[in-house]
């Protein structure tokens, strides 16, 4: 068998998806990070490679989130993408004609305005993190509930309680008021999906035109009430898309696919990888005020990549070498 | 021996250092400039300045105390209220060196002479005459050595009109060869306040990424004088801050005749201003829905990831929306 993999590695999750040559998801994996990003992506190819049957052909590799860079050097991809390219990328092949995807992941948050398949605007939140998945998930462990029923106790509640939902701070002591005050904890759930949706409506979705058909995804789609929440502020139908958790992870097996279309080889450097040892290290470096935090990754004791370093005298110096060999 | 004024890189540095740095040597001064800005001098800024100034008033703090430890005999800290008629600088930079005065401790002599011609252009022969007495000089020869530097400011100004960047104009006017750039498939307009768009620092090398990524960057500052008033034409209203309408103007003209294939738009945390000229720029834009637009947000923070997932996802969907006419 043949076919592409796709790598998300997020703040909360890292998503890994086998796609065949066809663009049919085969396999997907939903893992936590765990702050602990190489070791998670290399558990998550160990597991990958038990579930493929032994004859399996590895394409291409894309790799996207946050630690896109760091996960790009480790399995050796051939494509390394934003998220945002990625989750419009994976949205606009699954639900085609979709023109609007919102995205709610553990510490990001993000809109996406397509239009006639390509991306037309988009925006993620801002400084603040209210209105992304940590505020539900905070909110949930304060009440005691798993954060995988929060959203069928949520579906419960039919008089949802007005919750400020500006800042997860002053939200969680209006949340405290309300439950002092006795109101019941179904309608307190409701409310803070109601409260989530109206700051991320204001704050990400602010003056972007939101039409159908909509996409919902991220961790966070997995929440039934902030589905409800969605359609009740919108007045449209929401869409969830089967891979609505690792959407991050199909636009990544996308865009590797494309990639390697040229004909290129892939960089791929085989699920063995999971059985190296990587090692991260950082220091200051004190060439000047800045004192940037460089990074060091190193493999089996060899150092293969550096960043971190603002001049780039670092990553620079490394790059130096390998042309060298 | 000469007395050594020091003239912090930053605010209006970007637009008068040539003119202010000319004019101060014709009086008899040796120039001293602060550092490029560093992690260092934005954190001494921000402990010496007010919790309520903006990101560039902390910055500019930082410089202001390079300066005083570099033991220069005076800082040269004119007091900017209007540099055109009828217009007004923000209202922070007019209360700048007081502000200075009262935070910074052992401090040399200040120049703080204002600048002023909202009312009338002749009100600069008493800036030259106030100057000229920390010179000894009398008003004739002040005056005399203003005019003799104001050919270094045009030529600066047709230089930033032929597409140079603040700091490359410097290098020509000193001598230097400009530097060859790099091919380029797209042009984008960077829009925001000189000091925050050029300090390479506060703005995460947001210039140089997109130079990097092949990108031709142009900024309100490489527009003429017509090319900006024929932008804020478009206003119900005159906009009197002399900053925000070159960028108003820049923005809207180059949206206008098509000259580039996406804008952005930095805004300083805290910049009342750019709160405002931000807004506008993005709903004029988005009524035509005909160039991509982008609004990035610059803080303290060092973390560069944020910038950078957002330049990558843009250039990406201009590209992507390129290919797709």
């Amino acid at each position: 068998m043949k076919g592409y993999l796709g790598i998300d590695v997020g703040s909360v999750s890292t998503n890994i998806v086998f796609m065949d040559e066809d663009t049919h998801v085969l396999e997907s994996l939903y893992l936590r990070t765990n702050g602990q990003p190489v070791v998670t992506v290399q558990r998550g190819l160990k597991q990958m490679r038990s579930q493929l049957p032994a004859n399996t052909l590895v394409k291409g590799v894309g790799t996207t989130g946050s630690g896109r860079q760091l996960t790009g050097i480790v399995a050796g991809a051939d494509a390394i993408k934003n998220e945002i390219t990625a989750h419009a990328v994976a949205a606009s092949h699954l639900v085609p004609g979709v023109q609007t995807v919102l995205e709610i992941g553990g510490q990001d948050s993000k809109i996406i305005i397509l239009r006639d398949g390509v991306v037309a605007d988009f925006a993620m939140n801002t400084v603040c993190a209210a209105g992304t998945g940590s505020f539900l998930d905070q909110q949930a462990s304060r009440l005691n509930i798993a954060i995988e029923e929060f959203g069928d106790l949520a579906l419960k509640g039919n008089a949802p309680v007005r919750i400020a939902g500006r800042c997860a701070v002053f939200a969680e002591s209006d949340m405290i008021h309300k439950q002092q005050m006795g109101f019941n904890l179904e309608d307190i759930l409701a409310g803070l999906c109601e409260a989530l949706v109206r700051n991320y409506l204001n704050n990400v979705g602010k003056g972007k035109e939101i039409l159908g058909p909509v996409v919902f995804q991220g961790g966070v789609a997995a929440n039934v009430g902030m589905r409800k929440a969605f359609e009740r502020a919108l007045g449209i139908e929401v869409q969830i898309p089967k891979y609505f958790n690792v959407m991050g992870a199909v636009g990544a097996a996308l865009l590797a696919k494309e990639a390697v279309s040229r004909g290129v080889p892939t960089r791929f450097k085989g699920f063995s990888v999971a059985d190296r040892e990587y090692k991260a290290g950082s220091f200051e470096c004190d060439g000047c005020p800045n004192l940037c935090e460089v990074i060091e990754m190193a493999e089996s004791g060899q150092v293969i990549a550096r960043w971190g370093d603002r001049c780039g005298k670092w990553a620079t110096a490394l790059a130096a070498r390998e042309a060298a060999i | 021996m000469p007395i050594r004024v020091g003239i912090p890189r930053a605010l209006l540095y970007y637009y008068y250092f040539p003119l202010w740095q000319d004019f101060l040597q014709r009086l008899g001064a040796e120039v001293v400039v602060s550092d490029l800005t560093t992690k260092g001098i934005l954190t001494r800024g921000v402990e010496h300045c007010v919790d309520e100034a903006c990101l560039p008033i902390k910055l500019a703090f930082g410089h202001v105390k390079n300066l005083v430890d570099k033991k220069v005999d005076a800082i040269f800290l004119p007091r900017m209220v209007s540099v055109a008629q009828g217009e007004y600088i923000c209202p922070k930079f007019l209360g700048f060196p007081d502000m200075v005065k009262q935070n910074v401790p052992g401090l040399p002599t200040v120049i703080d002479t204002a600048i002023n011609v909202r009312k009338k252009q002749q009100d600069i022969h008493r800036f030259t005459r106030e100057v000229g007495v920390h010179f000894n000089k009398g008003a004739v020869k002040s005056w005399l050595a203003y005019q003799r530097s104001l050919p270094i400011h045009i030529r600066y100004t047709k230089l930033l009109e032929q597409g140079h960047l603040p700091d490359e104009a410097v290098a020509v006017l000193a001598g230097k060869k400009p530097k060859a750039l790099a091919e380029t498939d797209l042009k984008v307009a960077v829009i925001g306040h000189p000091y925050n768009i050029y300090d390479p620092f506060i703005s995460m090398n947001l210039i140089s990424r997109l130079r990097k990524s092949g990108v031709k960057v142009i900024t309100a500052d490489n527009l003429t004088e017509q090319m900006v008033s024929q932008g804020v034409k478009r206003l119900p209203k005159k906009l009197f801050w002399t900053l925000s309408r070159r960028m108003t103007g820049g923005a809207l003209t180059l949206h206008d005749t098509n000259a580039v294939d996406g804008i952005i738009h930095v805004a300083a945390f805290a910049c009342g201003p750019d709160s405002m000229t931000g807004e506008l720029i993005e709903r004029f834009i988005r009524r035509d829905r005909k160039v991509p637009f982008m609004n990035i947000n610059l803080d303290e923070h060092t973390g560069e990831a944020g910038v950078v997932t957002r330049l990558e996802a843009f250039l990406d969907m201009v590209r992507w929306r390129r290919q797709a006419v």
